[in-house]
């Protein structure tokens, strides 16, 4: 887990793509020894149905995550003499030829062992099955990826991303619970397979799955109830296709918000028509309306919703689950680390429009939008989880820590924001889900060592209520942690403003011409940060481009 | 080179020490990108209420040279006045009297182009109601109010009309110096004249602009001062008649940053 989380956070592609190789490869194996290993024709069903759900899965989160899929955009064939069907046909046919592709099939094929071990006779229901449920699964693949990249305008898109960002990150930080219930359950569940009842049920009704059932019905004598099977995935892969090929054919389906009255553009609202109430104003619009930024809000509640829901599965983690809004409340100081960066080359605003104030003004306003934006959720998803795991007694502690975690976070966040602002592409030009960031590892260790530090104070005081177990210092917890939120906000919230007191144009020549022109290095911690992930972020690009080269030589060689 | 053609082109007394008697002054800026000359020690004054066009082929360093006059980009070595008010030694003040539109850069996409005026203001410190009535003119103006209208998002503006809204943010908040890059680039001919028209009347109120282009008509017809700009340096700089010294604008561009002779031979093949 951690090996992964490394390598995911290096982002490395190379190193990334052999990892994902190997894993790939792994899982292979895994699913064929497991179909083979099935003691019963009962359980190997119930395994396998389990297991090609998951591929179904895993094919769905896969490319926005390694955003392999996105290689190809639509927008680089635009001028060539193609009707867009056929583009669209090209992209999807190319979504085929891959090696993790390759490896969905060779997965998908275990249904073969089952078929051989049924009624040999069956196994061209299976070959043919397989290759139907691999089609199902490499076109939801594509389509996924499609509706996210070509329609992150729509806020289920949004939400579906958040999911899987979620989960991978929910893996990545709490990876050990996985595992201790993953430990504790596999064997049984290889050797017993899955309890018969709703979850089996709910795992027969989907496509991945019919070629099993069809095998089986074959092995029954019903063939003609095999081939119906096999005929529905059929459409349904037709559907899926056709699907994919009309998202292709309008990808821009323009995200119109409500029709507005001119009397309201400069209108009241409640905030202040200060200098800061106008940032916040502005952040608060673009938290809700860009999908980048909606994208990481909406990750950091599945973040801790997902922890949530790992922790009450295993019996000795539940009471962990009272703690998932605590995880939102962190994951501020993730989704707010780049601020500047998502802004992009807009940066040149704060630049020419600064005066005595408006650096403070500027970092205290997305401060207290990060708060606005956050706050709500991590209240929300304590709830659901202190409600689902009836853990009441975790209620002062959270009062305590959620209010100092998101004030440091949200420190922590303008502070790295500034000082390691990573582009990406701008904001113009952003069309797949890893746009909006350039290389920000740097800066989820720097926000985890920042909001570390700063929430210690809190973090001292809930280790003596829980010690004392008296209610005065339950109280007294919560005042420090208040206190300490508002402390680490400002403070760091403070470090910020000197440095971007001076460095404004530095931050804005990161973006626009990806280097800094300054004749005398910072020198100490902050100039440190702001030269290695300027160095990282020069890099990246470097071997982006490396590789954009590569591959030009070589369709030139072809 | 470049002092010697400024003062012997534009026949006018070379630059006083008195730095405040220019609107828009530029002295000896510099830029290098690693070991490429960008700007080279560019000299330029902008005399108070001028509409000054700066022209120059693709690359000669108009942009770099104008985002190192507003503030956004560091010189190498130079310095940049605004009414005498040294941009990188006292920004604040400077930035105060200056309005920027600078070319190809983002804006806050997600706002509306009325939400993004009223940012502005009010981020620009204006009253409340001066900023609610200043945005609505500014939009009903330069016929963004439809789209205002419709809830379009900045994002999702056209290139011309993406001009538009950035001319406006320039304007809020009442600049003397207007610093405008390629402000006509995609702007229909309407549009083109109801922003020559209040480009005038900033002039005709004692405010200056600067703007810079690469199409030589389009600064002929509205600038009273040029200067021919290429590979980093002015060439030639004064009043259109001083500049063009009887020929067109074109012409005196060609002849100073030359053009490649075309060969008979070449592109034959072009009429089919």
């Amino acid at each position: 887990m951690i090996a992964l989380k490394f390598t995911i956070l290096r982002n490395t592609s190379a190193g990334l793509r052999r990892a994902g190789w190997i894993a790939g490869a792994v899982l292979v194996v895994a699913t064929w020894v497991a179909a083979v290993i099935a003691p019963t024709d009962q359980v190997r069903h119930s395994v396998l149905a389990l297991i090609f759900a998951v591929w179904a899965v895993g094919g769905m989160v896969g490319p926005v995550l390694t955003s392999g899929a996105g290689v190809l955009r639509a927008e680089y064939f635009t001028l060539l003499p193609l009707g867009r069907a056929a583009v669209a046909r090209a992209l999807l046919v190319s979504n085929f030829v891959s090696i993790a592709a390759g490896f969905v099939l060779l997965a998908l094929l275990a249904s073969l062992w089952h078929a051989a071990t049924l009624d040999p006779l069956t196994i061209v229901l299976a070959v043919l099955g397989a290759l139907l449920s691999w089609v199902f699964v490499i076109t939801l693949s594509r389509l996924v990826y499609g509706l996210l990249g070509a329609a992150m305008r729509s806020r289920l898109g949004i939400e579906i991303a958040g999911v899987q960002w979620g989960i991978l990150l929910a893996a990545m930080f709490a990876g050990w619970m996985i595992v201790s219930v993953a430990i504790t359950s596999i064997p049984a569940l290889l050797i017993q397979g899955l309890p018969v009842g709703p979850i089996t049920l709910v795992l027969d009704a989907i496509p991945t799955s019919w070629p099993l059932l069809a095998i089986e019905a074959g092995t029954a004598g019903a063939w003609g109830e095999a081939l119906l099977l096999l005929l529905a995935l059929a459409a349904l892969d037709v559907v899926l296709v056709a699907a994919t090929l009309a998202i292709r054919d309008d990808p821009v389906v323009r995200r119109r918000g409500r029709p507005r009255s001119l009397g309201l553009v400069a209108g009241g609202g409640i905030l202040p028509a200060t200098q800061t109430g106008a940032v916040i104003l502005k952040e608060l619009r673009q938290w809700r309306r860009d999908p980048w930024r909606a994208l990481e809000s909406s990750t950091a509640v599945w973040t801790g919703a997902v922890i949530g829901i790992f922790a009450l599965l295993g019996s000795s983690t539940a009471p962990v689950a009272a703690f998932s809004g605590l995880i939102v409340a962190f994951m501020l100081g993730l989704s707010g680390c780049n601020l500047y960066g998502q802004d992009g080359s807009a940066v040149w605003q704060n630049v020419v429009g600064e005066d005595e104030t408006s650096v403070r003004s500027d970092v205290r306003g997305r401060q207290w939008a990060l708060i606005l934006v956050f706050l709500p959720r991590a209240i929300v998803v304590s709830v659901v989880f202190l409600v689902l795991g009836q853990s009441w007694w975790a209620v002062p502690y959270l009062v305590a820590a959620i209010p100092a975690t998101l004030g440091a976070a949200a420190g922590a966040a303008v502070l790295t924001s500034a000082l390691g602002v990573s582009p990406g592409v701008d904001p113009r030009r952003r069309v797949g889900p890893n746009d909006a960031n350039g290389n920000i590892s740097l800066h989820i260790w720097v926000v985890i060592f920042a909001v570390t530090i700063t929430v210690a104070p809190t973090a001292a005081v809930i280790v003596w209520a829980a010690a004392s177990e008296s209610p005065l210092v339950a109280v007294l917890a919560a005042v420090v942690g208040v206190l300490n939120g508002f402390a680490a906000a400002w403070l760091l919230g403070g470090i910020t403003i000197r440095y971007l007191g001076t460095h404004m144009v530095d931050v804005f020549s990161r973006i626009r011409y990806g280097r800094v022109f300054r004749e005398d290095p910072d020198a100490g911690v902050l100039g440190w940060i702001a030269q290695s992930t300027l160095k990282a972020e020069q890099t990246m690009h470097d071997a982006k481009q490396k590789e954009r080269d590569q591959k030009l030589a070589k369709t030139a060689g072809r | 080179m470049t002092d010697d053609s400024a003062s012997t082109l534009t026949g006018q007394s070379p630059p006083t020490s008195e730095s405040s008697g220019w609107a828009l002054e530029l002295r000896g800026l510099r830029r290098l990108f690693g070991d490429k000359v960008a700007v080279n020690d560019l000299d330029l004054q902008v005399p108070h209420g001028s509409f000054f066009g700066m022209v120059g082929p693709n690359g000669a360093g108009k942009t770099t040279a104008l985002s190192m006059a507003v503030g956004l980009l560091r010189p190498s070595a130079g310095a940049a006045f605004v009414h005498g008010v040294d941009v990188w030694s006292d920004p604040v003040e400077a930035k105060r009297r200056l309005g920027v539109l600078p070319d190809g850069l983002a804006l806050p996409e997600r706002l509306t182009g009325g939400e993004l005026l009223t940012y502005w203001g009010r981020f620009r410190k204006l009253p409340r109601d001066v900023v609610a009535a200043r945005s609505r003119e500014l939009l009903r103006v330069l016929e963004l109010d439809e789209a205002e209208q419709l809830g379009t998002l900045v994002g999702e503006y056209s290139t011309g009309m993406r001009k538009k809204i950035g001319l406006a943010t320039a304007l809020l908040h009442t600049p003397r110096v207007l610093v405008l890059d390629e402000p006509y680039e995609a702007i229909d001919p309407v549009s083109a004249r109801v922003l020559t028209r209040i480009l005038r009347r900033f002039t005709d109120g004692g405010g200056s602009v600067v703007i810079s282009s690469h199409v030589m008509a389009l600064v002929e017809q509205l600038c009273d001062r040029v200067a021919i700009v290429a590979e980093g340096a002015v060439l030639a700089t004064g009043t259109l008649d001083e500049v063009r010294a009887g020929a067109s604008l074109e012409d005196r561009f060609v002849e100073l940053v030359g053009a490649p002779e075309p060969e008979e031979t070449e592109l034959t093949w072009i009429a089919g």
